[in-house]
């Protein structure tokens, strides 16, 4: 034995229940530390993809040349857009994930929980990317496009080539930033009792009415899965900035 | 053979109530290089971006070949695509490498194979002097060495013109004369030009027609020679004299 010892068969102090819940139920905190990752993710991701769309779409602007069809169909999808992003922005992801799942059971659909979770995800990401997405190509200078349509580029490649890669390196900061909150908020989907972390701790918790240390465990959890993907986001910030030298390309040196 | 290049009809621009073009007539023909010139305000950027469209005349029309340039997107990328544009501030794509630069709408616009593009790549950047340089970001590179690469780039698309916009208003002095070297340089080999300048000696040496603007009008519009030394206009003869003792 050494200095520290901790009997698990009789647990005291919040330590000892700490250490014995986790052991106890480690199957549990693990899954629910799964999926929570696993909503998170592909929330985020798709929620990122649905901001892109919805970004770019809040970007468009009606030429005057463009005919009527065209000019219809963007204000409608225009419209739709900035309706999205208003009510999802405006109400909590709580209450968010209550009107979906229960909405979509009443019509009859047997919705599974980790299902609507993700959905609920990844459509309130959406709505928070849009206005980033739209923040991060108004970041990007009018020049380059000017530079671009002035060589016959469409309005559509110029995006594609110029303004949106500009744009994605800008929002880099936030994208990590809506992925961590990300990993946090799934703690709300308990209500529409998906089997994650908060879920998992609840659980634990009142089997031996021991919700302080039951809640302290997955707190270590987020915090420990925060930390170490901040520090990844970081690294990867460092890696996109990109070399600050260039090879001199010799074999064109007596050209000069 | 009909060998007008751009025709610019009546045009007239106004920002609101502001009018900044005012019945604007030009004939473009080919190997002409025109050198714009006038005090700051006087319209001679806002006509050479309407001349590219990136502004939309109020009234008037612009014929390209004879035919008319009309608001439809894809007949203003087409048009664009021969009638280049090298920008104050180089506008280099900043996301991409100086190669990547001249590719790219090489490949996307007129869809051309990697291979040709490459060549033409660095058959224009040889002839600036920054084929060395493939591998650059812009922000790695000095102003002139932008204005080089910017030039390369726009000849890369074998425009039929090529609109210079203040292309050395932005450069450090020191700078200014490789940049104008280049433009010399071009002029020589055929290529017609519409230049937007302050700098006089350029204008009077290297241009084949210079016009004076003023207050949104085409005051004068003769052959360098005439303009500078005779000039008959009273204003072109104020503007020069205010430059040429400044």
């Amino acid at each position: 034995m050494g200095l520290i010892s901790f009997d698990l068969t009789n647990p005291q102090t919040s330590l000892e229940w700490m250490i014995y819940l986790t052991s106890k139920y480690f199957k549990m905190f693990l899954d629910g530390t799964w999926l929570t990752l696993y909503i998170a993710v592909l929330g985020t991701l798709f929620g990122f993809l649905l901001g892109y769309i919805v970004g770019i779409v809040q970007d468009m602007k009606i030429g005057e040349g463009d005919n009527a069809v065209k000019k219809f169909l963007v204000r409608i999808l225009k419209g739709f857009a900035s309706i999205y992003v208003e009510v999802f922005r405006d109400t909590p992801m709580i209450v968010q994930a209550m009107i979906i799942y229960y909405g979509i059971r009443q019509l009859g659909v047997n919705l599974e929980p980790v299902l609507a979770g993700i959905i609920v995800t990844l459509l309130n990401t959406g709505a928070y990317m849009a206005e980033t997405v739209r923040g991060g190509i108004g970041s990007v200078d009018h020049g380059q496009r000017e530079g671009a349509w002035a060589m016959g580029m469409s309005p559509m490649k110029t995006m594609i080539y110029i303004v949106l890669p500009q744009a994605f390196k800008n929002i880099i900061p936030e994208m990590a930033n809506t992925f961590l909150t990300n990993l946090k908020m799934t703690s709300v989907l308990n209500v529409i009792a998906v089997q994650e972390l908060f879920m998992a701790a609840k659980t634990v918790g009142g089997n031996f009415y021991k919700y302080f240390e039951s809640y302290l465990v997955i707190a270590v959890i987020y915090f420990v899965l925060c930390f170490v993907f901040n520090k990844i986001f970081n690294l990867m910030e460092k890696k996109l900035k990109g070399k600050k030298d260039y090879v001199l390309a010799v074999e064109y040196m007596d050209s000069q | 053979m009909d060998n007008t290049v751009i025709s610019i009809k009546d045009l007239s621009k106004s920002f609101g109530k502001h009018e900044v073009l005012r019945k604007i007539d030009i004939d473009v023909t080919e190997g002409e290089i025109i050198c714009i010139v006038g005090s700051s305000g006087s319209g001679k950027s806002t006509l050479l971006r309407c001349i590219n469209k990136l502004e939309k005349q109020t009234t008037g029309e612009i014929f390209f070949r004879g035919k008319e340039i009309r608001d439809v997107q894809r007949e203003i990328n087409e048009y664009r695509a021969k009638v280049g544009m090298v920008f104050q501030s180089f506008n280099l794509f900043s996301n991409m490498t100086v190669l990547e630069n001249c590719m790219l709408c090489t490949r996307k616009v007129l869809h051309i194979s990697k291979e040709e593009a490459f060549d033409r790549a660095i058959t224009h950047l040889k002839e600036v002097g920054m084929a060395p340089f493939i591998n650059a970001r812009p922000d790695q590179l000095s102003g002139g060495q932008k204005q080089r690469v910017a030039i390369a780039r726009s000849l890369c698309m074998n425009p039929e013109v090529l609109l210079f916009d203040e292309p050395t208003s932005a450069l450090d002095p020191e700078m200014v004369g490789e940049v104008l070297n280049v433009m010399k340089e071009l002029a020589t080999t055929g290529l017609t030009m519409i230049i937007v300048t302050h700098e006089m000696a350029f204008a009077r040496d290297v241009s084949t027609r210079t016009i004076f603007m003023d207050q949104g009008y085409i005051a004068e519009d003769a052959p360098p020679s005439e303009l500078f030394s005779n000039p008959k206009n009273p204003r072109t003869r104020e503007f020069l004299s205010r430059y040429l003792a400044g």
